[in-house]
């Protein structure tokens, strides 16, 4: 390929442009990396801490209970429920749970808030927030074993400590008023305000029955994924299911709409910064071409008079910007490479900006801003530079294939 | 706002019993046994089968002042129905507890509401004393172990001491409620709640000794948040009549608009 070559040569003919042309590529990939990696780290993480928050990455919960919830809806026969969702490969674990709004009170106050009833025996730290936020004493022994596990924050306002009692009250299957009293076993704090001064934990064997609710009856059973991606595929093999005919399973962005719409909400200004990168690395592009297109005028116009065509001389500026593209993803690609393990391992502590409330929708988040890149996200940022690139050389290259032959033979 | 577990304010405002007593039902032993059946006499005293009230509550804390006149009705211990005769913008509200919940009716809106456990622990009418005191009102006589721990004179009355322990599986918030009667006409002078540091956390004092259904009974019953002693509740009775005529449809849901 001759054209080939010439190319290749003519892209070092001005060796300085072309470098801090394939820079200017390098960097654009070194921050669409950053942006997409900060994202793609980010959001899991929260999807993640949202879903150890007790609904999981998918719920199996009541028809209707996500719009309207309410402790009279429930599902029967939850541990065959858990186990059929187990069999997924994709499922790593599963949990059922009761979660309601409940009224805690001590001798010196009353506080509306919600609880969650759980089984210790399926409860690890990895799927339950609560537990390992546990900051004294610790989780009642078992499903059947007294004890309430209740936020920092709640304590506080009850003035709790462990051993003190308190008397929950909430409505049970039949919506007849209950109370029940328990002693603080641990007391959690999770750096969320609004759960730590409103959520308990409850023994679900103990809550089952002031409930009214049979032993195989609970509000939900959520589902920790491998990998929060692969969410509504799950969710949608799991619904089509018959043994969850009489359940909803749901989506964690159906669960948690707060947050999704949080995520959905900073992604799109992600993606409007990144859009910006874009059309500066564009323009930079544009601007390289077109000036070697502009100042070789005269060496086109001899080219066509010896024989090449129009569309050759397009050809050959597209391949210039091809080889320009090229270095600068490779450039890109050696610059990004220590960055981008630095900012995996390592990360920037912004925890000096958070200040102390660190949640972002209702959601913990971690005030060390790693990246971590997908797989795919790779492939789109490496597609779309390259895409760029090219597009960009578009027009150079048709100005390249529109010089009238005499006129840029003609010595100004 | 105050948590009030197991006052008996409903009643108090009834004015039927003023106080209900626990027995003790599974303690043993002389004195135990003693102190329930006293307790158990001071209710049957002040208890009828019905009644029907006017009281006037008094509500004073750091943000407002407000008055209210209210007549009230119960059967037994699980009905009770009250509404407001005085201001004239809320006269008409009807409160109605029957069994474990509580409903309201507002007839500016003309709309009948079962209160949720979630709204059970909001101040009852701006008071000191909350929803949840309703519901958890009849449930004490199952929830306390009680025993005579003075008797004899202090500040020149011959009293009784009552100490009520709350049972350990009991959904009571207290550590103990203390109770203070005179001896020879079992009437309520003091109840003290402690939480369980055995700190005092609310007072309710019953004084102004006035003839009300055929007795002398104290008048006025003050409900006193210890963290806030600037701040009070009262309810002054006017008027007490016991063993009424009235039927149980009176107490119905459905009768809640018609009141």
């Amino acid at each position: 390929m001759k054209l080939n070559r010439l190319a290749w040569r003519n892209l070092w003919r001005r060796k300085r442009r072309t470098l801090i042309t394939a820079f200017s590529i390098a960097f654009g990939v070194m921050l669409a990396m950053t942006f997409t990696g900060a994202g793609d780290h980010y959001y899991t993480r929260m999807i993640d801490a949202g879903a150890s928050m007790g609904m999981g990455h998918i719920t199996i919960a009541p028809i209707d209970h996500n719009r309207a919830p309410s402790l009279k809806k429930r599902l029967g026969n939850v541990q065959q429920l858990r186990a059929e969702a187990l069999l997924r490969p994709e499922v790593v674990d599963a949990m059922v749970r009761i979660s309601g709004q409940a009224m805690f009170a001590s001798a010196h106050k009353s506080i509306g808030g919600m609880f969650m009833a759980i089984d210790p025996a399926q409860e690890r730290e990895s799927n339950n927030l609560f537990i390992r936020s546990i900051i004294e004493g610790s989780l009642f022994a078992n499903a059947n074993a007294p004890g309430i596990v209740v936020g920092v924050k709640l304590a506080e306002k009850l003035r709790l400590r462990i051993g003190k009692k308190v008397v929950y009250t909430t409505t049970d299957a039949h919506g007849e008023i209950v109370s029940a009293i328990e002693r603080v076993s641990g007391i959690f704090k999770t750096g969320i305000s609004e759960v730590d001064s409103s959520m308990a934990l409850l023994p679900i064997a103990r809550v089952q029955k002031i409930l009214q609710y049979r032993p195989d009856e609970a509000t939900l059973v959520a589902l920790m994924l491998d990998d929060q991606r692969h969410t509504r595929a799950t969710r949608d093999t799991l619904a089509a299911l018959p043994v969850y005919a009489r359940a909803e399973v749901l989506s964690w962005q159906e669960s948690q709409p707060d947050l999704a719409g949080m995520i959905a909400l900073d992604k799109s200004s992600n993606y409007i910064s990144q859009l910006l990168i874009a059309l500066l690395v564009a323009a930079g592009i544009l601007n390289t071409m077109l000036m070697s297109v502009l100042e070789r005028k005269h060496e086109f116009g001899v080219m066509m008079a010896v024989g090449m065509t129009p569309g050759g001389l397009f050809r050959l500026v597209m391949i210039e910007s091809f080889w320009l593209a090229v270095v600068g993803l490779m450039v890109g690609i050696i610059i990004s490479t220590p960055w981008y393990i630095y900012m995996s391992e390592v990360g920037i502590d912004l925890s000096a900006a958070y200040g102390d409330d660190m949640d972002f929708g209702g959601v913990l988040i971690d005030p060390v801003m790693k990246v971590r890149l997908f797989k795919e996200s790779i492939i789109a940022i490496l597609c779309g530079l390259f895409a760029l690139a090219l597009t960009s050389g578009a027009y150079p290259a048709w100005r390249a294939g529109r010089v009238p032959p005499v006129d840029s033979l003609k010595i100004n | 706002m105050q948590q009030t577990s197991s006052a008996k304010w409903l009643s108090i405002l009834a004015l039927v019993p003023f106080l209900v007593l626990p027995p003790a039902a599974t303690a043993d032993g002389e004195t135990p046994k003693r102190a329930s059946e006293i307790l158990r006499s001071v209710d049957d005293l002040w208890r009828g089968n019905s009644s029907h009230a006017i009281t006037t509550m008094r509500v004073k804390t750091r943000h407002y002042t407000r008055t209210m006149r209210l007549e009230g009705w119960s059967k037994g211990k699980e009905q009770t129905l009250f509404r407001v005769l005085e201001p004239k913008r809320e006269r008409g509200t009807v409160t109605l507890k029957s069994g474990n919940h509580i409903y309201t009716y507002l007839p500016k809106t003309d709309r009948k509401i079962r209160l949720t456990s979630g709204m059970m622990m909001g101040s009852w009418m701006g008071s000191h004393l909350t929803n949840d005191d309703l519901v958890k009102e009849a449930r004490l006589e199952d929830d306390y172990i009680a025993r005579i721990s003075f008797e004899g004179v202090r500040d020149g009355q011959n009293i009784i001491e009552f100490t009520l322990i709350p049972k350990p599986e009991a959904a009571v918030v207290w550590g103990k409620v203390i109770l203070v009667v005179l001896a020879d006409s079992s009437t309520p002078l003091s109840e003290q709640f402690y939480d369980e540091d055995m700190q005092l956390v609310r007072t309710f004092s019953f004084t102004d000794m006035k003839l009300l259904a055929g007795r002398m009974r104290p008048a006025v019953m003050r409900v006193v948040p210890v963290d806030k002693p600037e701040e009070f509740t009262e309810f002054i009775y006017e008027k007490l009549e016991l063993d009424i005529e009235i039927s149980d449809h009176f107490f119905s849901v459905s009768n809640l608009k018609r009141r």
